[in-house]
């Protein structure tokens, strides 16, 4: 409760600067009122066209980490079980990790224009490191005597990916997916302003080409609290799941 | 029944360091064998090799079968597992309730590991090992952890289980009482790298009692042996 009211007063008290700056500018090209922009944000929020908007940039979202999930995890297993794949495989990781955004930008223009999938495969490449160093981590830190016992039994390979490996990878898997939720976010909102055809992104776009900044103002909100909403479900999900698999 | 094991000058190096050296031994079936020797002197390593966790650097291990249950020192058991779950993860057809009864865990099945006691823990990680219906049992210094009556209501069950199934026991302890305790035979070993230094039969019956006046002077006797074993 007592956390709650502050963290309303900081809002409250963010709200008010943010009018004050509005105020002493006075140029609503620059900084237009919290007033403005909340009108525009609820007229917005009422657009069968934000919303859409808003659920096609959530849904790439949700695609770039769905993709990252079933091709990091499984690539981040071998390549931690394997210590010369390892060896050979960091290079690569390192140098997709190093690549900046605009790069990956870049290419995907001259290759494809503007479409849907290019802002996908750049969210999809910049966190996909994230998940295979950390799913090899987690391979690394597994308690190697439970592997001995599994051995010991004979307990088939099966098993022991689904009891031993599974959950020990589950708390890693989770630090996955908060990262990269965070970063798959602002990458596809960039990349939809820049190589994208469609989404929030695409709205800022427009909005800064006839230099509407209330708009972008208002998309930016709603950008963010779709990106808490999503977080929040997400992390619902992985609540549960981890609750389900390691309930001590 | 038990395993029969056949060990012929075995030897176990690590780079530089010798640890078992020319080691020959016979195990019959049914047979309790308790190893007792100083830390490093090679007992666990002995274990890890009839288990084939380890090789051998020579030597040969010949065993009668490959049907075994080992209990760790530490109960190695999956936290994020039941304890139902965790027998079931070693054996999926066995018997379940009837091994949870036997070693007082009924209650427990839904239980995880960190819910139970140290000593609940090694129950557990006993009854994983007596559930795949083992021909040899080897115990690796696995009531080291545990207090007295704890680890003596331990190796009451196991006697109960040993007299009911007959399967072949090694283990390895420090503790002279323990091997008193659980032992038709006791391998006394020498510093590393270790060589066996000699064998002593247990003439006691099949209940034992710590205090009774054969087990105290038969205590006696080990500990000489023990200690001038490790000079």
């Amino acid at each position: 409760m007592k956390t709650g009211l502050r963290s309303l007063v900081g809002i409250i008290v963010f709200i008010l600067l943010w009018q004050l700056l509005a105020v002493i500018l006075d140029k609503s090209i620059i900084v237009p009122t919290p007033g403005e922009t909340f009108g525009l944000f609820f007229r917005l929020l009422l657009s069968p066209a934000t919303l859409l908007a808003g659920l096609q940039t959530a849904w790439k979202v949700l695609m770039a980490l769905g993709l990252v999930l079933l091709l990091g995890l499984p690539l981040g297993l071998i390549i931690g079980l394997f210590e010369p794949l390892y060896d050979m495989s960091r290079p690569i990781i390192m140098v997709i990790q190093a690549v900046p955004v605009i790069s990956w930008l870049s290419l995907v223009l001259f290759t494809w224009g503007r479409n849907w999938q290019g802002p996908v495969l750049i969210a999809f490449l910049s966190i996909l490191p994230i998940a295979i160093l950390t799913t090899v981590s987690g391979v690394r830190n597994l308690d190697k005597k439970l592997l001995e016992m599994a051995r010991l039994y004979q307990v088939p390979a099966r098993k022991i990916m689904h009891d031993i490996y599974f959950g020990s990878l589950l708390p890693f898997i989770i630090a996955i997916i908060d990262v990269s939720l965070g970063q798959a976010w602002k990458v596809i909102l960039v990349a939809e302003y820049l190589c994208g055809d469609s989404g929030l992104g695409l709205k800022i776009f427009d909005a800064r080409s006839f230099v509407d900044t209330p708009s972008v103002y208002a998309y930016t909100l709603l950008a963010v609290l779709l990106g808490i909403i999503t977080e929040r479900l997400i992390k619902m999900g992985t609540g549960r799941l981890s609750k389900l698999w390691v309930p001590v | 029944m038990g395993a029969r094991l056949e060990v012929r000058s075995l030897c176990k190096s690590f780079g530089s360091l010798s640890v078992l050296n020319n080691w020959s031994l016979n195990i019959r079936e049914s047979e309790r064998i308790v190893l007792l020797g100083p830390s490093g002197s090679g007992k666990t390593t002995f274990l890890r090799l009839i288990a084939g966790l380890e090789k051998p650097s020579s030597g040969e291990i010949k065993l009668s079968s490959q049907q075994m249950g080992f209990v760790f020192q530490e109960p190695r058991l999956i936290p994020w597992r039941t304890v139902e779950d965790n027998l079931l993860f070693v054996n999926e057809k066995g018997d379940i309730s009837g091994i949870l009864e036997k070693l007082r865990l009924s209650g427990f099945a839904g239980f995880f590991p960190a819910q139970l006691s140290g000593g609940m823990q090694q129950r557990v990680n006993l009854a994983r090992a007596l559930l795949v219906e083992p021909e040899l049992l080897i115990l690796d210094e696995a009531f080291s952890s545990l207090d007295l009556p704890v680890k003596t209501s331990i190796m009451k069950d196991i006697n109960l289980h040993w007299q009911e199934k007959h399967f072949t026991i090694i283990a390895v302890t420090h503790d002279l009482k323990e091997a008193l305790f659980l032992a038709d035979r006791i391998i006394i070993l020498s510093p590393a790298p270790s060589v066996i230094v000699r064998e002593l039969p247990v003439t006691l019956g099949e209940i034992r009692n710590f205090s009774s006046p054969e087990f105290l002077h038969l205590e006696g006797q080990l500990l000489d042996i023990v200690c001038s074993a490790s000079h």
